[in-house]
C-alpha cells in the first residue's frame, strides 16, 4: 500500500514539479543567480566587519562606527548591487541554452536592465547612477530584461534577421556586428519606454512583487516551502535545487532589505531570508539530520549503522547529507520520513518565536551554507552569541526528534544483521 | 579509466567518489574520477571521459546532461540510489565496470 502511494507521488507529482523546475529560463535564472553568490558572500562580509558586535564605548567600536560608511564600500559594489551581475549571469546561462553566443546574451542583458534606470546630472558629480535599484529589490526587473534581451537575440538570430559579415572576417568582429540588431531593438525599445514615456519601472513592478516578497517572509510559508524541500528529498530528489529556483530571487530580496537596513542603521525588517533556513533549519543538510548522523555515530548498535554513522558524520558537520539521505536510506523510508518533515517545522516554530520575541537578531549576512550550524549563525547574524546558542539548541532538538525513530530503525538493521548471522550460522 | 560524476553542487559527489576510489584501489583497478557540478558539466565531459554517472538527487536533470554526454560520446547513466553512499563503493564500481563494459 504505502509502495503504490510513493509511487503514485513520484510519477504524479514530485517528477513532473521537478522536470518543471528544469524548464529553460528558470534554470537560466537559477544558474545566473547561483554565478553571483560569491560576490554577495564576499561582500557582505564587509558588514559584519563594520558592524561587528563589540561592546559600545570600547575604542574600536567607536572607530568602526566612524569609518562604516568606507568600510562598505566594497560591499556597495558588489552585494549592494547583486541584480546588475545577476542579469550578466542569467543573459549568458540563457543564451548558452539556446547555443547562442554567452558573452552576447550577458551583455544584452545588463545593458536592458541597466536602462530601466534613469541616470540623473549632479552638479558636482557629473552624470549619475542611482544605485538603489540594483540589488535584490531589481532582481525580478533583472530576470525579466535578461530574459526579454536573449529571446530578441534568439529571435534576430533564427530569423535571420541580422547582419551577417563575409567568412573571412575574424569570428570576434563578426560577433559584434551579429549583435548590432539585437541590441538597436533593445535600447531602442528599452530606452523609449525608461525614458521618453517615463515609465517607473521600478516602481510599478516593484508594488507587484511585494506582496509576494512580504508573504515569502510569514511562518506559514517559511514552513510550506520547506516542508516541499523534504517532500522532494523524500522521493531522492535535490528539493532545494529545486524550491531554491522560485524561492531564492525573494529570498535574495528579503537578504538585500535586512543587510541595506543594517548599513543604514535602521532596524532589520525580515525574518525570513535564506540564512534563516541555513542556520536553524538545514542543520546537517535538509530535513535537520544533525540529529539522526549524531545518533548513527554514537549509538548504533546494529554494524551497518555504525559504519554509515562514522562515514557520514563529518560531511553533516557541514551540512551535506547525501551519504545519509541515500546511506540509511531516508528516501522512501516510511520510519524516517516521518522525522525528515517534522523536525525542520519543529525547527522554524522555535527559531521564529526566538527572532520575533527578540531574543536572537535576525539575519542579514550571506555566509557560505557549508559552515557548521553554531558558526553559520554567528556569522549570518553579524556575530551574535544568541543566534549561536539557538544553533546549538536546535541540534539537540533535531536530536531529541530523531531518537526514537533512530531507535526503530536501529533495532530493524540489528534484527536483519542478526537473522543473517543466524542463517550463516 | 577514467569517470566523470555530477551532482548539484559537485559537492556529495565527491563523498561518492572517495568510495569509489577506495573500492577500486582494493580491486587494483586504475581509476581517475572527478566530480563537479551541474553548470561544470557541460564543459567537463567533452574531456575524453569513458563515462559520466549522474548523482541519483539530480535526475531530473539526467536527459539535459545526458544531451550533453551523448554529443561527446561519453556513456551516461544515473547512478543507483543504494550505491550513492559512502558504504555504496562495491555497488557503484560494479556499475561503472558493466557501463564501460557494455561501450
Amino acid at each position: 500500500m504505502i509502495e503504490r502511494v510513493s509511487k503514485f507521488l513520484d510519477e504524479k507529482l514530485s517528477t513532473p514539479m521537478a522536470k518543471m523546475a528544469e524548464q529553460r529560463h528558470l534554470r537560466a535564472v537559477r544558474d545566473g543567480i547561483i554565478s553571483t553568490l560569491p560576490l554577495i558572500i564576499v561582500g557582505s562580509l564587509f558588514l559584519i566587519i563594520a558592524f561587528f558586535p563589540f561592546p559600545e564605548g570600547t575604542a574600536i567600536k567607536t572607530w568602526l562606527g566612524d569609518n562604516a560608511a568606507t568600510i562598505l564600500l566594497p560591499y556597495r559594489m558588489t552585494m549592494y548591487i547583486m541584480s546588475l551581475y545577476a542579469a550578466w549571469g542569467i543573459g549568458y546561462s540563457l543564451a548558452r541554452s539556446y547555443k547562442l553566443d554567452g558573452v552576447t546574451g550577458g551583455i544584452l542583458a545588463a545593458a536592458a536592465f541597466l536602462l530601466t534606470i534613469v541616470p540623473e546630472s549632479i552638479e558636482e558629480l557629473g552624470i549619475v547612477m542611482p544605485m538603489g535599484n540594483l540589488g535584490g529589490g531589481g532582481m525580478f526587473i533583472a530576470i525579466l530584461m535578461s530574459i526579454f534581451a536573449v529571446e530578441v537575440l534568439r529571435f534576430t538570430t533564427t530569423k535571420n534577421f541580422r547582419i551577417t559579415m563575409p567568412e573571412q572576417v575574424p569570428p570576434s568582429v563578426a560577433r559584434s556586428f551579429e549583435a548590432l540588431t539585437p541590441a538597436a531593438i533593445i535600447i531602442l525599445t528599452i530606452g523609449t519606454i525608461t525614458y521618453y514615456l517615463n515609465f517607473d519601472w521600478h516602481g510599478v513592478i516593484g508594488k507587484l512583487v511585494s506582496p509576494l516578497i512580504s508573504a515569502s517572509d510569514t511562518l506559514p510559508s517559511a514552513i510550506f516551502l520547506m516542508t516541499l524541500i523534504g517532500f522532494f528529498w523524500s522521493f531522492g530528489i535535490h528539493g532545494m535545487s529545486i524550491v531554491g529556483t522560485v524561492a531564492r530571487p525573494l529570498w535574495l530580496a528579503l537578504l538585500d532589505n535586512n543587510s541595506a537596513a543594517v548599513a543604514a542603521g535602521q532596524a532589520v525588517p525580515h525574518i525570513f531570508p535564506e540564512q534563516f533556513f541555513q542556520a536553524y533549519v538545514m542543520i546537517g543538510g535538509s530535513g535537520a539530520t544533525i540529529g539522526l548522523a549524531i545518533l548513527l555515530a554514537l549509538r548504533a548498535k546494529s554494524q551497518y549503522g555504525k559504519m554509515l554513522g562514522k562515514t557520514s558524520i563529518v560531511p553533516a558537520i557541514f551540512n551535506i547529507n547525501e551519504p545519509i539521505i541515500f546511506g540509511a536510506p531516508i528516501v522512501l523510508n516510511p520510519v524516517l520520513i516521518i522525522p525528515f518533515l517534522l523536525t525542520p517545522i519543529i525547527n522554524i516554530i522555535i527559531a521564529w518565536a526566538a527572532t520575533a520575541s527578540g531574543l536572537v537578531p535576525k539575519l542579514y549576512i550571506a555566509a557560505p551554507w557549508v559552515l557548521p550550524t553554531p558558526i553559520f549563525a554567528f556569522m549570518a547574524s553579524g556575530g551574535s552569541w544568541q543566534a549561536a546558542v539557538l544553533g546549538i539548541v536546535l541540534i539537540i532538538v533535531s536530536i531529541l526528534i530523531y531518537a526514537p525513530f533512530f531507535r526503530v530503525y536501529d533495532n530493524n538493521l540489528l534484527r536483519e544483521e542478526l537473522g543473517d548471522e543466524a542463517q550463516k550460522a | 579509466m577514467k569517470i566523470l560524476f555530477v551532482c548539484s553542487q559537485g559537492m556529495s559527489s565527491a563523498i561518492a567518489v572517495n568510495a569509489l576510489k577506495k573500492e577500486a584501489e582494493k580491486d587494483g583497478t586504475d581509476i581517475e574520477v572527478l566530480a563537479v557540478s551541474t553548470q561544470q558539466f557541460e564543459e567537463e565531459v567533452k574531456n575524453g571521459y569513458d563515462a559520466a554517472m549522474v548523482a541519483p538527487q539530480v535526475r531530473h536533470r539526467f536527459e539535459y546532461l545526458k544531451e550533453f554526454a551523448d554529443a561527446a560520446n561519453v556513456p551516461c547513466e544515473l547512478i543507483q540510489p543504494q550505491a550513492y553512499s559512502p558504504l555504496g563503493g562495491p555497488k557503484l564500481l560494479k556499475q561503472v565496470k558493466d557501463i564501460i563494459g557494455n561501450k
